[in-house]
């Protein structure tokens, strides 16, 4: 936490390296965080790259004292998500599911034995058709806790809510997520993801 | 506890946080209660499909496009060009084929005689290679039949035709049969005619070196 904000100083103090550090260091997190909300892999590109630019222009607003930087980049990740999905919301709507999961890049592995590939696939398909028909609300918090491996404090710090509230969003985040996997697997005649 | 109140606390229960009373009552509805069970099962599966899910790799071209995106375009320093430069080369296949191409190269040039450390104009010449290929040819058969003469079991042979060189022949040896075949006669004759064109102080050496063994193997085999 403090070499993060030893590095976010460097950063102000216009060290280039001290950014590229940062920016490896936390690329990957915000990355997945866009990746789960919009469903999109071009989209969560395009997302993550507008988070950074705006973390860049806003690291002067950062307080150490205030709360870690990784909090406060999820912060700001959110509520670009959150800009983001009422600016598209309306295309978001027209667009079809397999458009929404067309773009999974999970990498093939070489040793992954092709049927495992592809149920490992199906099952990345339905989780992620699932999430994307969650409401905003209980979306972000879900894959803050569940992906994100936030703690309750945090989320709670992240989505400017009560920490009751944001028990309140998982638990029914996850109570709409498996009526969703469920249908979804009746609608696929049985041959749903074993677990 | 109701079938609400479970539906409120089954997210904490399948995370494993919530306190034991809570889980105890939660427990028991769910004993009596088919419904809430295949509600918390379905909940459950949610639960560990999200967290077996793997993180996404970010495409490789992401980092340095944000970095493009908010420093702008860097001037690469000269580690960063030399290490550019070097990229394709520190490949596996390709150090792998540099590496037997110097091997072989070694060989070559080991063979053909050639010390990096002096070379000369003449031994850019591939004559004076063949020539040195042909020269360092020889040497080894030459080596090679050093190694074979020094062999114990040459050494005894040699010392037996000596021996039977040095013994009087008394006895009666058959005739050959005409046609000067050497069919009949004592097997060391054909042996005794060669070890003639043998060097007379080398075999003189080796006589005395078998029969120093001799002697050690009597007193050692009394």
């Amino acid at each position: 936490m403090e070499q993060e904000a030893q590095l976010v100083v460097r950063c102000l103090g216009g060290e280039e390296s001290a950014w590229e550090e940062l920016l490896q260091a936390h690329a990957r997190k915000i990355y997945n965080l866009c990746y789960r909300f919009t469903g999109r892999a071009s989209e969560a590109e395009d997302l993550t790259q507008e988070v950074f630019i705006k973390v860049f222009q806003m690291l002067t607003t950062y307080d150490a004292v205030q709360g870690a930087f990784s909090t406060w980049l999820n912060r700001v990740a959110r509520n670009h998500l959150v800009d983001h999905y009422r600016r598209t919301h309306k295309d978001r709507l027209t667009s079809s599911l397999e458009e929404q999961t067309g773009g999974l890049e999970d990498k093939p592995s070489a040793d992954e034995h092709p049927i495992a590939r592809l149920e490992s696939q199906e099952r990345h398909e339905v989780l992620q058709s699932a999430l994307n028909r969650l409401s905003p609300d209980m979306r972000e918090a879900v894959v803050l806790r569940d992906f994100q491996d936030l703690d309750y404090d945090e989320i709670a710090e992240v989505l400017g809510v009560p920490e009751g509230t944001v028990k309140s969003r998982i638990n029914r985040g996850r109570l709409e997520l498996a009526r969703v996997i469920k249908r979804m697997e009746g609608v696929k005649g049985g041959t749903g993801p074993g677990l | 506890m109701t079938h609400l109140e479970l539906e409120n606390l089954i997210g904490e229960y399948v995370e494993g946080q919530l306190p034991a009373v809570r889980r105890a009552e939660l427990e028991t509805h769910l004993a009596g209660c088919a419904d809430c069970q295949f509600m918390a099962d379905d909940v459950r599966r949610a639960f560990e499909l999200c967290h077996a899910a793997e993180p996404l790799e970010p495409p490789p071209w992401l980092v340095p496009k944000i970095l493009r995106a908010t420093l702008g375009e860097r001037v690469p320093s000269l580690r960063q060009r030399l290490a550019d430069w070097f990229r394709p080369v520190l490949q596996p296949r390709v150090a792998y084929g540099i590496a037997m191409a110097v091997f072989s190269l070694s060989m070559i040039m080991n063979v053909a005689g050639i010390n990096l450390r002096q070379v000369r104009r003449g031994d850019l010449n591939p004559a004076t290679w063949v020539g040195q290929a042909n020269r360092n040819g020889h040497l080894l058969l030459g080596r090679v039949e050093k190694y074979c003469y020094d062999l114990k079991v040459v050494y005894e042979f040699q010392s037996r035709l000596q021996r039977l060189r040095a013994q009087p022949t008394e006895t009666p040896r058959p005739v050959a049969p005409a046609g000067g075949s050497t069919y009949g006669a004592p097997a060391d004759e054909g042996l005794l005619a060669s070890a003639g064109n043998l060097n007379a102080p080398v075999l003189a050496g080796l006589y005395a070196q078998a029969a120093g063994w001799k002697r050690s193997a009597r007193s050692t085999n009394p």
